[in-house]
């Protein structure tokens, strides 16, 4: 179950999408983000549509592999279709005793949801498509600017790389010590809250301890590969800018400014 | 006590790209007091297979039945079921979590529901069981070594006093004399309180030494289950599966392929030790021409 | 001199409580004396808790001698400046090969240490190539090092290494998280990398298997040396080996109980071809 989320994991394939510039994909990722929010009309949803389609066809990552990952979220969709629904004011659809959905809170509610669907299937075809250590890089470069002004970039995105590589090993590791402390008669699932909190600490103590192990371990391991921060590294992998991501760059300007126009003009 | 498994299936990622059927067809019966080697490599299966004896995957088709219930019935108590089938998974020091080994080991005996002195008391017995020092009860855990560790974490699970236990390579880790220290308290365990045992263990040696039943799994199914004398005659079927038989096979073999008429069924130095020397004895024993 | 060498090497972890008073002092090393030479598969024994793995920290400066005297291929251990000459020609391989591996594809893992030394974009790939070449794992090269077994994942933990290219391979505990087949695997693996590209081999580990191809094998107990010698010397000590928590392989043990049993077989046999030769010449 705790392995479904796909959020944050690479898919490896060979495609235009994969191989563009991690810069490229985060700008493009973030102006994606932004457009989402620049319209209120129909044809909006239709240009986006469209764009995330385009995109995804271009990635190759199979579709049911981005949809397993709004099984996490699928909680927080529900709580946002369900305040939409019943707490917009305006013309009622159905009725029942004090409880009403209003025609605009459905109008939300569905408009809300699919813009959140949109939004973490937008994000994770960046994750989906760019290794983690592609994005660190990326945004290292990105942010490089900011080493002017003291902030320790390269450290930051060293951080970001290694948190993304262990999320899915401790990910496992929650599970086999919550299967083993089941198998000592835990309960992780009855209780209030109270006793569900403190039902928790036979799982995070040791998931802590292990991770502050690992933390150790590999700390001991860079260290024994001459790993000394920033200075003087080389990179394997550079980020040089191909033609195809100043295709890139051009398909995205026309994408936000069709959805600008689309927000001025209708 | 008695477990039967009968025409089970399991498989992960049903419905996905990933569907891998983990287990194939296993029928089964773990009968009372029985020492049970399940060896096997990485991915073969048996891991999944020792989880679905105490209930913590369930079996996608197929039924187990625990002393002639049905597990799977909604009415079934599966905290009874944990607490009599003991799972101790590999590398269990890990779930270690409590401020000393007393308390960790009470864990499970409290999670049963028993009064504060019943618990304590099953936990002084489980810590005596496996042999640990009483002057380092009070220790927290974290500061014993790795031998010491994992008989805390294995007392941790014989306090919910099983009538099965199961132990997930039980000695992952540890150096030569820790490893034997394991096992034969294992044994010595098996021997004075009549539990079953499920021994999961990459060593062919350790399971010729120690258990009477041996099962081998290969993709999901169980592809020889008898005594280990028997499964090791099947040597070169248990090579093309990435598996091999305890070195001694491998001498007694050889031995009697060049001529020397050695019965190759010994699996255990021991046995060995006897059979070259009965065989060198008899050749003395001719009269000489 | 030899690439390692040590005189009265002393290393002691100090627990000091709250207010920095020494509170406990373990000598975890006691007095090594090393001498290993170039090119050499040396392997190093001891149950756990006996000083091995602290010892082998030394050998790529993660940890600094307390006292005595430590030289890595003449670099002195003791001086600070040494420190990357150090960790540039003894590499290190760790037990626990999930916390080793920093990149989330193999061949950026592999490239991690040459981009450490500063090494130019196109060398970098060149020495990635080789390296999982050496190891037999370019065909992995594009995974994720989560979707591989322990043994791939160790072999890709040497590539690391060996892309830096060390002298000296330092391995502790390699294969005590691994099944036989993954220990297999990996074994096979720095045998070749001795043989074939001369590296020098360390190997710390409780399987006596691995050992017997060794050229020179030290074995520890509480921070000591007490045995030293090839396979052969040392294999034919079943009894001392068994004091020190450690064990023979099956087939020594058995010779050796035939031998006390009255066969004339000679001591240290170390193979099951060895031993049914013997038998067959006896019989």
């Amino acid at each position: 179950m705790i392995r479904d989320i796909t959020i944050g994991q690479y898919y490896p394939q060979d495609s235009v999408i994969h191989r563009l510039d991690p810069r490229t994909k985060l700008v493009g990722t973030l102006v994606y983000i932004i457009s989402l929010f620049l319209f209120h009309n129909f044809m909006g949803y239709i240009i986006v549509t469209l764009f995330l389609a385009g995109m995804i066809h271009a990635s190759k990552v199979p579709f049911r592999f981005m949809v397993k990952g709004l099984r996490a979220i699928i909680v927080l969709l529900m709580i946002t279709v369900l305040f939409n629904m019943f707490l917009t004011p305006g013309e009622p659809l159905v009725q029942v005793g004090f409880i009403q959905i209003t025609k605009e809170g459905a109008r939300i509610a569905v408009f809300m949801s699919i813009r959140l669907v949109y939004l973490i299937i937008g994000s994770s075809m960046m994750t989906l498509t760019t290794t983690p250590n592609q994005l660190t890089d990326g945004l290292e470069s990105l942010l490089a600017p900011l080493k002017r002004v003291k902030v320790p970039v390269h450290e930051i995105a060293m951080m970001m790389s290694i948190a993304l590589r262990f999320i899915p090993i401790l990910l496992e590791e929650t599970d086999k010590i919550m299967k083993a402390q089941i198998a000592r008669g835990a309960d992780f699932e009855s209780g209030n809250l109270i006793k569900k909190a403190k039902s928790l600490i036979p799982l995070l103590v040791p998931l802590f301890i292990s991770a502050f192990r690992r933390a150790n371990d590999l700390a001991m391991a860079m260290e024994a590969r001459c790993y000394s921060g920033g200075e003087g590294r080389t990179k394997m992998k550079p980020l040089l800018y191909q033609m195809n991501d100043y295709r890139a760059y051009a398909i995205v300007g026309v994408y936000l400014a069709a959805i600008i126009a689309m927000g001025i003009l209708l | 006590m008695s477990i039967i498994l009968d025409k089970v299936n399991y498989i992960y990622g049903s419905g996905t790209a990933y569907e891998i059927m983990a287990l194939k067809d296993i029928n089964l019966v773990i009968e009372d007091g029985q020492f049970i080697g399940i060896i096997g490599h990485t991915g073969s299966g048996k891991s999944t297979l020792i989880q679905h004896l105490n209930g913590l995957i369930k079996a996608t088709s197929g039924g187990i039945y625990y002393n002639g219930e049905d597990i799977s019935d909604s009415d079934f108590d599966k905290k009874k079921l944990r607490s009599k089938v003991g799972l101790v998974f590999q590398y269990p020091e890990h779930q270690l979590f409590e401020v000393n080994v007393f308390e960790d080991v009470c864990f499970g005996p409290r999670n049963l529901g028993l009064t504060e002195k019943e618990a304590q008391l099953r936990a002084f017995e489980a810590l005596r069981m496996v042999g640990f020092d009483e002057e380092l009860f009070y220790q927290s855990p974290f500061e014993l070594s790795g031998g010491q560790k994992r008989r805390v974490a294995i007392a941790g699970v014989l306090a919910m006093k099983p009538e099965v236990l199961i132990l997930d390579e039980p000695t992952a880790g540890l150096d030569p004399r820790g490893r034997d220290e394991i096992l034969d308290q294992i044994k010595k365990l098996h021997e004075t309180t009549n539990m079953s045992v499920i021994l999961v263990s990459h060593s062919m040696e350790d399971v010729a030494k120690y258990v009477s039943r041996l099962i081998v799994m290969n993709q999901g199914q169980i592809m020889f289950d008898d005594t280990p004398k028997e499964v090791f005659r099947h040597y070169k079927k248990l090579e093309e599966i990435g598996l091999a038989a305890p070195q001694v096979t491998y001498i007694m073999n050889q031995l009697n392929e060049k001529g020397i008429p050695v019965n190759t069924n010994a699996t255990t130095i021991e046995e060995a030790k006897e059979e070259i020397l009965r065989v060198f004895h008899n050749r003395k024993d001719e009269p000489s021409f | 001199m030899g690439i390692i060498k040590s005189e009265n090497l002393i290393f002691e972890y100090i627990r000091r409580d709250e207010e920095g008073n020494v509170e406990a002092i373990n000598r975890a090393v006691n007095g090594v004396n090393l001498d290993i030479k170039q090119g050499d598969f040396v392997a190093i024994l001891g149950h756990n808790g006996s000083g091995k793995s602290t010892l082998a920290k030394h050998l790529n400066a993660i940890l600094r001698p307390t006292e005595g005297d430590l030289w890595i291929d003449g670099h002195d251990a003791k001086d600070l400046n040494k420190l990357w000459d150090i960790r540039k020609t003894a590499g290190m391989v760790f037990q626990n090969p999930d916390n080793q591996i920093i990149a989330t594809v193999v061949e950026e893992d592999v490239g991690f240490g040459p981009e450490n030394l500063g090494i130019p974009t196109a060398e970098i790939w060149e020495r990635v190539d080789k390296a999982l070449k050496s190891v037999n794992m370019l065909k992995y090269r594009k995974h994720s090092p989560n979707k591989l077994s322990g043994g791939q994942k160790q072999r890709v933990a040497i590539a690391g290494i060996v892309a830096m290219q060390p002298k000296c391979i330092v391995l502790d505990e390699p294969t005590a998280m691994l099944d036989p087949n993954g220990r297999k695997e990996v074994i096979d693996t720095i045998t070749r990398l001795n043989r074939e590209e001369k590296v020098t081999v360390i190997l710390i580990t409780h399987y006596m298997e691995e050992v017997i191809g060794a050229d020179q094998i030290y074995v520890m107990d509480q921070g000591s040396v007490v045995m030293q010698g090839t396979p052969k010397e040392i294999f034919s000590r079943v009894w001392e080996l068994k004091k020190y928590r450690l064990d023979v392989p099956q087939v020594t043990l058995l010779a050796e109980e035939l031998r006390n049993s009255g066969l004339q077989l000679p001591e240290g046999i170390l193979t099951i071809d060895e031993l049914v030769d013997e038998i067959c010449q006896l019989y």
